[in-house]
């Protein structure tokens, strides 16, 4: 653990601007992606009319949104 | 409300109480003579309380109906009457350390009701107590309706919703028994300290469990900024409060860090308790009670999922701002002011999108209280939001830091933003939690909102005032280059402002009790609605499902 | 244009497909989710943080420093349990007004044994980081005792009670060992004597005091803080602290630059 201050500091600056940069780009992508689009809106809608209790699964909705436990 | 609990979870709730009490007797014995002990007497009480309440009602009927079919709504609404309850006695406590800075004598003489030990009872109380107990109820209400699933289980929720409260008392009354770390929004010792991440791993657990078992492909974007909240605010609170105590039957513990490093720590906490506590948890509270309330969905999701990685990316660089022109290193305070002012576009795009939610529903805003209170919260989070970033620029953090001008910037958040957000999600919950046509008096409501905003308005301006005067005065020279005023002097230019500053507080107050009692003539008096569809169903097929044979 | 970002983002493509066709598998696993909470939020207070604790090479030594005695410590202590720090900074800035004002600005080395620091955030008072030894012992009993009676637009609580309460020395040697597992260098000797070295120094010519100097140094203020001999309150304690404050080291003196405007 002899890591020189300079050093720290440095790499700090440097490191810092990179990662800010990868994240960025990453984030925008997957938000402006354009197939993820449909999913976006319904999740929007989806919390307009949710007081009619929990979901049962037996509903004919598709076997992938069954609970996961 | 325990007709809700099989006998099994009342056996174990019985035993969770049992065993708190039991370690509120153990700190009670070993920290005689100590503010430890009396907290154990307090720990003792609260869970011995609880054992007798959940014991009395041990042999009632158990529940007969089919749980699975209903959300599980019980703690989220003894959550927000706590939430109520908190804030008026922690607005009320802020209104008297207020008073004496105005009249010091108004301290009286007891050595518990010096400002230095009731102003923290204060910032716990409203934002612990108020806006953790709303944080927490709205979590329970939130996460159960965007993944149409039930919580997985009854007694984990009410560990989470108690459990924080007994953090919350034993704070506050440790303040006033002189129990604190000096840590600015982190003052328990480390007993409560430790207690709360057993609290917070639990209610961790409980959002994971509960999303786990949805039945939305898609996770909304409210439980995103409530994941935020829960997992960040614990590891800046393992972190911050990391400690030695002086000895294992005493409240009394020393830092891990010092200097510097402890004051980067402090701060990297203190921001970010402001961020992932007052912030992002709230953002979750307006991205499903205001597009809810206005009936028309979030005006950019997309916008939404870019701020909130902006906002989570961002904030916990901005910590530094606090610390321009001190001891610490130079690059650090440059970092956190350039974060600060970058924290400007996804804050804004946040309250942007809330405000273009609204586009089309202003008729709205104009005739329900409720939905103002969404809306104005949503302006004064871009207000403040704006005015953060601007402080943390540091010629002008020269001027306003240690200054007033940071207090009103604080309260404009904290009663323009985060009050008003809890409030108005409150009005727009308690008639759906208990099943009320309405809310009991829309006058009431009316009343409060413009309490709360002259409240608001007349505080802040009064703190802008005198902090800006504060700072100027503070930097004045005279023609032959010397300081023009005593520190005696700015401070006798200040008493006019904490007159005006305890009178705005005064008001705010009296919206709060409004609120309160409102809520509580709701539930008492208004018939119950007959619900329209309050019976078994998928969102899809509208049709009741057969109940589950007992 | 297009067509080459295009095809630079094609390799990214397989992946945001797949997740829209599989109901956001990423997400559906929440761990997801909290993972990357956790990488967005905890690299940047990392980054902040982790360089401070190799400061030490490059911050100015001051051999000089000295440690709080046990009855400074005593007060330090009660000075946090009061709340003063809501009030008053310990932290002069690098601001031409606040040095002209207060005195040289604080160095990072001054409060390398203050756990917590207390820097404070609020001046409804004024700065207290340079207070040692600009007012009479007198001058801050009274004050505390009622701080109208010296300054009567003060809006300071009254301390009245810290003249009744007998200081707790028990816990002291408890005390300074928690402070030295967490690096404060206190030695065996200080820890053993610390209940006792509180009582010595405010008890001066007697043997007691002598082991104060012994052991914290012949600068160490030896009084009776609160001029009441025969017992040692809690008075004693904040007013010996209150009179240390900005003396542990000569260096802010010796170094001091030229503020910043």
């Amino acid at each position: 653990m002899d890591i020189p201050h300079e050093w720290f500091v440095g790499f700090s600056k440097s490191f810092g601007l990179f990662y800010l940069i990868a994240l960025s780009v990453g984030i925008t992508a997957y938000a402006f992606w354009p197939s993820l689009g449909n999913r976006f809106d319904k999740a929007a809608k989806s919390i307009l009319d949710d007081e009619d209790g929990p979901a049962r699964g037996d509903d004919g909705s598709d076997p992938e949104d069954e609970p996961c436990r | 409300m325990m007709s809700n609990l099989t006998r099994a979870e009342r056996a174990n709730a019985m035993v969770i109480a049992g065993t708190g009490a039991f370690i509120g007797l153990v700190m009670a014995a070993a920290g005689r003579g100590d503010p430890m002990g009396a907290h154990g007497w307090i720990v003792l009480a609260f869970c011995g309380a609880l054992f007798f309440v959940v014991g009395s009602a041990y042999e009632d009927p158990e529940p007969t109906q089919d749980r699975t079919a209903s959300y599980y709504d019980d703690p989220t609404k003894v959550g927000i009457l706590i939430a109520l309850f908190w804030a008026v006695v922690g607005m009320g406590m802020g209104v008297w350390v207020a008073s004496q800075l105005a009249w010091p004598d108004l301290r009286f003489d007891a050595a518990w009701s010096s400002f230095g030990r009731i102003r923290p009872v204060h910032t716990s109380g409203v934002i612990f107590g108020f806006g953790g107990n709303a944080l927490i109820a709205t979590s329970f209400h939130i996460m159960q309706r965007t993944c149409r699933a039930r919580m997985p289980d009854q007694v984990t929720p009410w560990f989470v919703l108690l459990g924080f409260n007994l953090f919350c008392i034993v704070a506050s009354s440790g303040y006033l028994m002189g129990v604190t770390q000096s840590k600015e929004y982190a003052e328990p010792e480390w007993y409560a300290d430790l207690w709360l991440v057993v609290v917070w791993v639990v209610y961790f657990v409980l959002y994971i469990r509960t999303l786990a078992r949805r039945n939305e492909p898609h996770i909304y974007v409210a439980n995103w900024y409530y994941l935020a909240f829960i997992l960040v605010v614990a590891v800046l609170h393992i972190v911050n409060n990391l400690a030695v105590p002086a000895s294992l039957t005493g409240a009394k513990s020393y830092s891990a860090f010092a200097g510097v490093q402890d004051a980067m720590t402090q701060w990297w906490y203190g921001h970010n308790a402001v961020a992932f506590f007052l912030t992002s948890g709230f953002l979750g509270m307006l991205y499903y009670f205001l597009p809810k309330r206005a009936e028309r969905p979030i005006y950019s999701y997309r916008l939404s999922i870019l701020s909130f990685w902006g906002i989570t990316f961002f904030y916990i660089w901005a910590g530094s701002h606090h610390l321009h022109y001190t001891a610490l290193p130079h690059w650090v305070q440059t970092l956190g002011m350039t974060f600060s002012v970058m924290l400007l576009v996804p804050s804004w795009a946040s309250a942007g999108n809330a405000l273009m939610t609204l586009n089309g529903a202003w008729h709205k805003v104009r005739d329900d209280a409720t939905l103002r209170f969404m809306m104005v919260a949503a302006v004064f989070y871009g207000l403040s939001t704006f005015e953060g970033s601007f402080m943390a620029i540091r010629p002008v953090n020269g001027l306003s830091h240690y200054t007033d001008w940071t207090v009103g910037h604080v309260h404009a958040g904290a009663m323009g933003w985060v009050a008003l957000i809890s409030f108005g999600s409150i009005y727009a919950l308690a008639p759906v939690l208990w099943r009320r046509e309405t809310i009991y008096s829309w006058k009431a409501v009316e009343w409060h909102f413009w309490l709360a905003l002259a409240g608001t308005v007349i505080y802040v301006f009064a703190m802008w005032n005198s902090g800006i005067t504060q700072g100027l005065m503070w930097r004045t020279y005279t023609e032959s280059g010397t300081l023009a005023y005593s520190f005696t002097d700015t401070l006798v230019a200040m008493h006019p402002y904490y007159v005006a500053r305890t009178f705005g507080g005064l008001l705010f107050l009296i919206g709060a009790c409004i609120g309160a009692w409102n809520v509580v003539m709701t539930i008492r008096r208004m018939p119950s609605e007959t619900p329209e569809r309050d019976y078994p169903t998928s969102s899809e097929s509208r049709e009741p499902a057969l109940p589950a044979a007992e | 244009m297009m067509k080459f970002i295009r095809t630079l983002l094609k390799p990214f493509a397989a992946f945001f497909e797949a997740h829209a066709k599989t109901h956001y598998r990423l997400e559906r696993h929440s761990m997801g989710l909290t993972v990357g909470i956790i990488i967005a939020a905890g690299v940047g207070g990392f980054i902040e943080i982790a360089p401070l604790f190799t400061i030490d090479d490059t911050v100015e030594a001051a051999p000089d420093m000295r440690l709080y005695t046990p009855l400074e410590q005593a007060g330090r202590d009660i000075y946090i349990r009061e709340g003063c720090y809501a009030c008053h900074s310990q932290m002069i800035r690098t601001l031409r007004d606040e040095v002209e004002r207060y005195g040289p600005y604080s160095l990072a080395v001054e409060s390398q044994y203050d756990h917590p620091m207390l820097w404070g955030s609020k001046r409804t008072g004024p700065d207290l980081a340079r207070l040692g030894e600009k007012y009479s012992d007198d001058w801050h009993v009274r004050h505390l005792v009622n701080p109208r009676d010296l300054v009567p637009e003060s809006v300071m609580p009254q301390y009245a009670f810290l003249l009744e309460a007998g200081l707790d020395t028990d816990s002291l040697p408890d005390r300074l060992a928690a402070l030295r597992a967490v690096g404060v260098p206190y030695t065996d000797e200080m820890i053993a004597n610390a209940d006792s070295d509180a009582l010595g120094q405010a008890m001066p010519d007697t043997e007691r005091s002598d082991g104060v100097f012994e052991r914290y140094g012949d600068e160490t203020a030896v009084r009776n803080f609160d001029d009441r001999p025969g017992r040692l309150t809690e008075m004693d304690a904040l007013v010996a602290y209150l009179q240390i404050l900005g003396q542990l080291t000569d260096l802010p003196e010796q170094t001091q630059i030229l503020p910043e405007e």
